[in-house]
């Protein structure tokens, strides 16, 4: 069974609260702190690439379009044809390697989704690895498409179906392994990550306690518990938001064998001179290595004896 | 809101030791540990709790506040829209929100604060070890360095697909010089540009091998670039195709040769051998060689799928793949070069012993070229 930890509590909080739960890896910075990241689902990854191919053949259709405007005015039509379907080979395969050394590791598709492409031991993204895991690219998609378009009638059927099979396969790579990794990434050791910003809300800790708690009675949560709490405390005013600190107020009364009744309008107030009285319960003992993972995890009774 | 808060809670009984419904003064809150044990021994006291966890975050924001928005900048505009003061802080800082994060995993349970901390260390690591360079500075490296020690360190891949290449001519010119109608099954009809069996030797020579040179803008252009386009396909599927064992590189570099092969035969029985070497020499040795990197990328993919040895295929992937890539790139380049000398001055040169001295030029400037950049810079190319 997996080891209770801080770090794998915030996951099941996350569970609960019906958050949008992506798979994670840990990742050592070069300073030796682990760091885990959120891996990109197929989803987001799809859309980004979407994304980046809408951006690539707009810049083409403007070459394209110069192409056009050259044909009409100059004598060298052939030249600009050419020289257009050059520059879109070129623009095709530079775009993706320009903008994630550029982004660091962002293309703009990716920047809209909220994904970065980052080396996977946790070293420096590489010149090298963006031009692997792009060069790649190529051979999943682009070359087989290109392929299968130019060929033609009856005799082509196999071949199209293999080319077809082909892409299938390499496309759907991602869906197989946990990292999500395409052809690309495996050859580049890269992983593409989502990258959400979390805002940092301000202390919710009162230094001034107008309630006072009980040792015993605050052995009656963990951390879980503490955090889930943190979490309603944190949502925004509404009224659906004061019923549910209201429910929560009386269950935790009745849980720690409140006397008092708490009345509605004091219900926050009340709430959070127990997260801060819990936090810093649980926080002390924290320091002390007795971490308590949830209320009824054993180590409760061996923190309350001590 | 507050306020009505703070005047009902007032009015509730004092009474029982669980409420004290008192707001503690300022004073108190300066005192810190001691006040909070202080109100813990002696109830009836105001209560001050004052969290480790908190005066460690109240210490600490103004450095994570001030990361996080050198950060937004940096991924907004670029580490380049950053002041040189900026640039100096910004690993420091990184460095204090890894601390930060280090210190509040192991004594602050406040969500919030811990993803917050996670998320800034990994925006700033991100930042920090971004790549610094831009795409011309990388092509640099990549021309100077890497790509000649990326093929000198894949020698024995490149020597195993040259080899494939040779099998593929052998075939090809036997099977050919045996019987001629294996060069229209050998040879798909877009490649041999109306050259066949029935082809005379006098047409072999105007049409082909010295044909008029058709112009600046039609040979360097157009059929350069068609060229050029054509062959790098080529070349970047016998590189991508390694992921499959390997098997479909290799069958691509003897079919290659297979081809070539088939040539061979047929200008041979014209007695053209000699003046159509030359003909092909003063391109093909820049474009077999670059077949023959796509391939021997190809093969290094193939072999660490195949033989991982002792780390896992994953990670050994990762630590030759780059290298793989790197050589795959720096071929397109090279059937680049090659698209141009077969489309210009293929023809600009025309003799035979011209086009050999030519073709010897380039396969020396190439060999000089993979042997060098082991620290200095060259310009052989």
């Amino acid at each position: 069974m997996e080891k209770q930890t801080p770090a794998n509590s915030l996951d099941r909080i996350e569970g609960l609260l019906g958050a949008r739960a992506r798979s994670r890896r840990v990742i050592v910075s070069p300073e030796g702190v682990p760091l885990r990241v959120e891996i990109a689902d197929i989803g987001e990854r799809l859309a980004a690439f979407v994304l980046d191919m809408f951006f690539w053949l707009g810049a083409s259709i403007l070459f394209y379009l110069v192409a056009a405007f050259l044909l009409l005015r100059g004598s060298t039509g052939g030249v600009a044809v050419t020289l257009c379907l050059f520059l879109a080979f070129l623009l095709r395969n530079a775009y993706f390697a320009h903008f994630e050394l550029a982004w660091q590791g962002s293309t703009p598709g990716k920047r809209i989704c909220g994904l970065k492409a980052i080396d996977r031991e946790g070293g420096p993204l590489t010149p090298a690895a963006v031009v692997a895991r792009n060069l790649t690219r190529e051979v999943e998609v682009f070359v087989p498409l290109g392929l299968m378009l130019s060929l033609s009638g009856g005799a082509a059927v196999w071949e199209t179906l293999s080319l077809l099979a082909w892409v299938l396969v390499i496309s759907c790579l991602p869906l197989f392994n946990r990292d999500r990794l395409r052809a690309g990434d495996i050859i580049a050791g890269t992983m593409v990550i989502a990258l959400p910003r979390h805002a940092l809300a301000s202390e919710l800790a009162r230094t001034d306690q107008d309630y006072r708690f009980t040792h015993a009675q605050l052995q009656a949560y963990g951390s879980f518990e503490l955090q889930v709490l943190e979490e309603l405390l944190r949502r925004p005013d509404s009224s659906e938001t004061r019923r549910t600190l209201d429910d929560v107020a009386s269950k935790i009364c009745r849980r720690i064998g409140w006397a008092d009744p708490v009345p509605h309008s004091q219900a926050r107030r009340f709430l959070e001179a127990f997260y801060t009285a819990e936090r810093d319960e649980l926080e002390r003992g924290q320091l002390f290595g007795r971490y308590r993972p949830h209320k009824n995890s054993p180590e409760a009774s061996r923190a309350g004896a001590s | 809101m507050i306020g009505d808060n703070h005047a009902l809670g007032d009015k509730l009984p004092a009474a029982g030791r669980n409420v004290t419904a008192r707001r503690a003064g300022r004073e108190d809150f300066a005192l810190g540990e001691t006040a909070r044990g202080l109100a813990e021994n002696r109830p009836g006291t105001r209560p001050v709790l004052v969290l480790r966890s908190a005066e460690f975050r109240k210490g600490r924001e103004p450095g994570w506040r001030e990361l996080d928005a050198l950060l937004s900048r940096a991924e907004k505009r670029g580490v380049a829209s950053l002041s040189t003061v900026e640039l100096e802080r910004l690993p420091l800082l990184y460095r204090g929100a890894l601390s930060s994060l280090s210190v509040a995993r192991s004594i602050a349970l406040d969500r919030n604060l811990l993803r917050y901390l996670e998320n800034l260390a990994l925006r700033g690591y991100l930042t920090v070890y971004g790549p610094q360079t831009g795409i011309l500075a990388s092509l640099a490296e990549f021309l100077r360095r890497g790509f000649p020690a990326a093929v000198r360190n894949a020698r024995w891949h490149v020597v195993v697909a040259t080899l494939a290449i040779l099998v593929g001519v052998g075939a090809g010119y036997m099977l050919v010089a045996g019987d001629e109608d294996w060069f229209s099954s050998l040879v798909p009809a877009g490649v041999t540009g109306g050259r066949g069996p029935s082809s005379t030797a006098a047409e072999l020579r105007q049409d082909e091998i010295f044909a008029p040179w058709p112009g600046f803008t039609r040979s360097f252009v157009v059929f350069a670039n068609s060229l050029f386009r054509h062959n790098a396909t080529i070349g970047i599927l016998t590189f991508g195709l390694g992921l499959a064992f390997g098997v479909p590189t290799l069958l691509l570099l003897v079919y290659q040769g297979l081809v070539f092969g088939a040539f061979l035969a047929l200008h041979e029985r014209h007695g053209l051998i000699l003046d159509f070497m030359g003909w092909v020499s003063i391109h093909g040795v820049t474009e077999f060689l670059a077949i023959i990197l796509c391939g021997a990328g190809g093969l290094l993919v193939a072999e660490k799928i195949v033989f991982p040895g002792r780390i896992s295929r994953l990670q050994n992937l990762a630590k030759n793949g780059r290298g793989a890539a790197t050589m795959a790139a720096g071929a397109v380049l090279l059937f680049f070069v090659a698209g141009l000398i077969e489309g210009g001055f293929r023809q600009m040169v025309d003799t035979t012993m011209g086009r050999f001295a030519f073709a010897a030029v380039t396969g020396l400037g190439w060999f000089a070229y993979f042997l060098s950049g082991h620290g200095k810079t060259n310009a052989s190319e």
